[in-house]
């Protein structure tokens, strides 16, 4: 064991980056949007991760080493994540990588983690198409195949039977597309009209006016946050009065805040987990100690289930080779009660989720218990 | 050690890139500002074809070939128009084709982009794979490179110089300028396409936003900046930039900053064109004028 | 459905005349200095950030004043310090110094607010319907402005010396000079006019939208288009080539998916250089 440990120390300590003089300790990679569209969120995610990393090493770390974090940039683009992985994967030879957020960056690397046999864990990213990504690739975040049919559920409680259904044009917003027209189809219901919109436009009264043509009563919205308040702000102003339903992506305060009060009422579905158990008010408690002014990231508590389930698979490896972790992995995920809930990982590495329902209310995003 | 080849490859394929252009821009005076285009298609194609599950070699070939023609088919009307027309004109160009690669779906996958895009050979994508992808880098850019040098060097070469130098002398002299003019354009487009194939199948993953003006910028960059209407400026021009923009990365940035290195590198591109065309309009290496 | 189009050509209308900002300016720089410049859209975005950045600390509509004073004078330096050196060099020289000036500014933008989405932060607020068409406050206000600029445009150009003058050197630039009109002055009065229309525009466009780096390279392009349209040099062609391009942006939305509406004036680029170089309002300054 020790050999080995000093046979990977001393491979690590071959590379010619500043900052990466590894003495005793564990590297793990993590693609993070540090930069680009999807920097607000890497922020809260590197936190997160912070804060789990500080509990693992403050109980000893992985079997005595410390254990460390190893950043790669991805400004927020498919092509950067690429090049992220690649030299996480040539240059410093790390085993295990947490990956990019956004789905289409994710299966962007995947096939490179997966030829690799490099251990890939997502924490974000939803898209169903990951769970074919391979053997080596796992997530603690719940694959969109679940939320698709909530979200079907939802729009036929609300007694929608014709809605106009856009998503924003990536994996994500097609994926969860795709899934949430099977089930309300399979449930009688009738889609009017269907397309996708761009990400990053600042005008979408295109794609309004292509709304507001069919006349629904409803219109399912499967976007991202500026998207989502841009559309229900300009859908406001041009007077389209109907009901919004979305996805997990838009649950944010940020959404409410850009939107103001073109967000009020909007119905929409999320992965959910209780926030009444041990593991979620330690967590809470722990996050309000070291951050006490900043509010807790939109999934933080994934990001710090997954260091911890990492650390915990690390501890308990027989050794740092891919193989051995990953078998480790699915052992030490059995029963693992995280912050977000049951973390067993099934044959394809995915996770299981319950689906809730949000609103916004008086400004405010709140559970939607009518 | 296996970084500083991953500089190389991109730094070879951006050399036969800029030299394709340096045949359009250098030898021939044409302002072809969405060359850009070509190597999206070479690129996308060549992908394409692979992941239906054709040998890479053919797919390769078969970039570059659509990619040749789609050049050729765009010259015939376009090079009907006067310099900076023409340089509109290919820059519309290739935001269109930006445009159909984000919005048809069905073919390129839209923004999602193609993954997974096999090596030639069955070379792994990993660390072992490289050393031989590079080597077969350094055999396309040093064909292109022969072939190009031939070009120049031969009558074919010298009237299209002359056609840079006064288009009316040229047709004076009884050179079909329309004519040359297309061909130089197909065979640019060709090699383009023949670089975008390289390079997809090195990254193993394109997507639409690899192909924006940006590229273009960069690759105009190289061609300028290394000496327009020679045989190595080309070369030097792509081996300089890339290595610039490669080594930004590794200089220690505290994370808060990271987000400017990309600007930054955008200035230092914009900046240098500028002041080349202030001070040194023809690039480091000179032409001959023999 | 008639108000469905209705609604479309409205849309239209109030996004073309902003266009028409945008391509008289650029235009006006091609009559006298006969180059297409590139770095034109940085003005736009320019505008646009800048407004957003004084109006951290000034009103809005105060804070307009002093970013349209330093996007005038961004318009001027860029004539003062690249292109007046490079007049006499050649077309393509000019035309790369100006692709990568546009670069430089668009970067330096992107170095100080980031590459993120920005919004002037304006409530939501209903529009107003008229016979079932609906028209925002914006809109309303983005259309006012171009009128008003326009008609100053228009009053300059008829009515006083400098716009006599603009028209002569236009029309024939060694003639004017050799009759004794001052280049200098005349050069200066079309950046700054060409400048301060680019910056007007951005910022309407930042209230209607919202603001993002890459705003003033797709305006310049659909401004290319308008310029081509009328005529390149012809300023009145320029403002109904803004128009047209609104419109028929707004309109193809109809028949083909939102993706490709910026295609739109792309595509009218090349149709027009291929079969009508002259522009639909034919006017003398053709292309061979």
């Amino acid at each position: 064991m020790r050999t080995r440990l000093f046979c990977v120390i001393w491979i690590l300590s071959l590379f010619f980056t500043a900052g990466a003089k590894a003495e005793n300790e564990i590297v793990v990679g993590s693609v993070t949007p540090l930069s680009g569209k999807l920097a607000v969120y890497g922020e809260g995610f590197q936190q997160a991760m912070l804060l789990a990393l500080e509990e693992v090493n403050a109980g000893g770390g992985i079997n005595g080493k410390p254990m460390k974090i190893l950043y790669e940039d991805n400004n927020s683009t498919a092509k950067d994540s690429v090049s992220a992985i690649q030299k996480l994967i040539t240059v410093h030879k790390i085993p295990v990588i947490f990956g990019p957020a956004a789905s289409s960056n994710f299966l962007a690397v995947c096939p490179i983690a997966q030829e690799n046999k490099t251990i890939l864990i997502g924490a974000e990213s939803a898209a169903a198409e990951i769970t074919k990504c391979g053997d080596y690739v796992f997530r603690v975040f719940p694959s969109d195949e679940l939320q698709g049919k909530g979200a079907a559920e939802l729009a036929a409680s609300l007694g929608y039977k014709a809605v106009v259904l856009t998503y924003i044009n990536n994996d994500w917003g097609v994926g969860l597309g795709k899934v949430f027209k099977e089930n309300f189809l399979k449930a009688g219901g009738k889609i009017l009209d269907e397309f996708s919109h761009d990400e990053g436009k600042t005008d979408y009264r295109s794609e309004i006016l292509r709304i507001r043509k069919n006349a629904p009563k409803a219109a399912v919205n499967l976007t991202y946050i500026k998207e989502g308040a841009t559309m229900l702000k300009q859908a406001y102003e041009t007077g389209l009065k109907i009901q919004w339903i979305m996805g997990s992506a838009s649950k944010s305060p940020k959404l409410v805040e850009l939107a103001g009060e073109a967000a009020e009422g909007i119905i929409g579905t999320y992965p959910t987990f209780s926030q009444d158990t041990p593991q979620y008010k330690h967590f809470r408690q722990a996050w309000e100690k070291k951050y006490p002014d900043k509010k807790i990231p939109i999934f933080g508590e994934y990001n710090y289930d997954m260091v911890h389930l990492t650390a915990k698979a690390l501890k308990a490896a027989k050794s740092m080779s891919s193989d051995d972790i990953r078998s480790a992995l699915f052992t030490v995920s059995q029963g693992y009660m995280g912050v977000t809930g049951d973390k067993s990982f099934d044959a394809n590495g995915d996770v299981g989720a319950v689906y809730g329902k949000w609103t916004v209310k008086a400004g405010k995003i709140e559970d939607y218990n009518p | 050690m296996d970084y500083f080849f991953h500089i190389l490859v991109v730094a070879l394929v951006y050399t036969v890139f800029a030299l394709s252009l340096n045949m359009e821009l250098g030898y021939t005076g044409l302002y072809n500002f969405g060359h850009v285009a070509f190597f999206g298609i070479g690129a996308y194609a060549s992908a394409l074809f692979s992941l239906l599950g054709f040998p890479v070699f053919f797919s390769m070939m078969a970039g570059m070939i659509t990619a040749g023609a789609a050049g050729a088919l765009l010259a015939v009307p376009a090079l009907r128009l006067s310099g900076d027309y023409f340089g509109i004109a290919t820059l519309a160009f290739a935001e269109v084709v930006r445009l159909f690669f984000l919005n048809e779906r069905w073919l390129t996958k839209g923004p999602m982009g193609l993954p997974g895009i096999p090596r030639p050979l069955g070379i792994p994508s990993g660390v072992s794979g490289l050393s031989v992808y590079l080597f077969l880098c350094v055999l396309v850019a040093a064909a292109v490179f022969l072939f190009t040098r031939r070009i120049a060097r031969s009558p074919f070469g010298r009237a299209l110089k002359v056609v840079r130098e006064d288009e009316y002398v040229a047709q004076a002299l009884g050179k079909n300028v329309l004519s040359l003019k297309v061909r130089i354009v197909a065979v640019g487009s060709l090699f383009a396409g023949l670089a975008g194939a390289l390079y997809g199948h090195y990254i193993t993953y394109i997507s639409p936003s690899d192909f924006t003006l940006n590229e273009t910028i960069i690759v105009l960059l190289c061609v300028v900046l290394g000496g327009r209407g020679t045989d190595w400026g080309p070369v030097l021009g792509a081996f300089l930039v890339l290595f610039f923009q490669e080594f930004i990365r590794f200089l220690p940035i505290p994370v808060d900053f990271g987000r400017v290195v990309a600007p930054l590198q955008g200035m230092v591109y914009g900046g240098v064109l500028i002041l080349l065309m202030l001070r040194r309009p023809e690039g480091i290496v000179p032409e001959h004028r023999s | 459905m008639a108000e469905y189009y209705a609604q479309l050509i409205v849309n239209g209308v109030v996004a073309g005349s902003v266009y028409a900002l945008f391509a008289v300016g650029l235009t006006l720089v091609y009559g006298v200095f006969r180059f297409i410049n590139f770095a034109h859209g940085e003005l736009i975005a320019w505008g646009a950030y800048l407004t957003l950045l004084f109006s951290g600390v000034l009103p809005f509509g105060l804070a307009v004043v002093p970013a349209l004073f330093l996007t005038v004078l961004i318009g001027i330096g860029q004539d003062r310090y690249v292109y007046r050196s490079l007049r006499r060099r050649g077309r393509i020289t000019l035309l790369i110094a100006s692709i990568g000036l546009s670069y430089l500014l668009r970067n330096t933008l992107r170095l100080i607010w980031g590459s993120d989405l920005a919004s002037f932060g304006f409530e939501a607020r209903r529009g107003i319907s008229f016979f079932g068409i609906i028209v925002t406050r914006t809109q309303l206000t983005m259309a006012a402005a171009a009128l008003i600029f326009l008609a100053f445009l228009y009053g300059l150009l008829k009515f006083t010396m400098m716009g006599k003058r603009l028209r002569a050197v236009a029309d024939n630039m060694e003639l004017a000079e050799i009759m004794g009109i001052d280049m200098k002055k005349v050069g200066m009065t079309v950046w700054t006019l060409s400048a301060l229309f680019a910056g007007v525009g951005g910022i309407l466009i930042g209230i209607d939208t919202n603001l993002e780096p890459m705003m003033g390279l797709t305006n310049l392009l659909k401004a290319f288009a308008a310029v081509l349209l009328g005529g390149a040099g012809n300023v009145w062609g320029a403002l109904l080539g803004g128009l047209f391009i609104g419109i028929a942006e707004n309109l193809g939305v109809a028949f083909f998916s939102p993706g490709y509406k910026d295609a739109v004036s792309f595509a009218l680029i090349i149709l027009l250089l291929l079969f009508r170089p002259t522009g639909l309002f034919g006017l003398a300054r053709g292309v061979r």
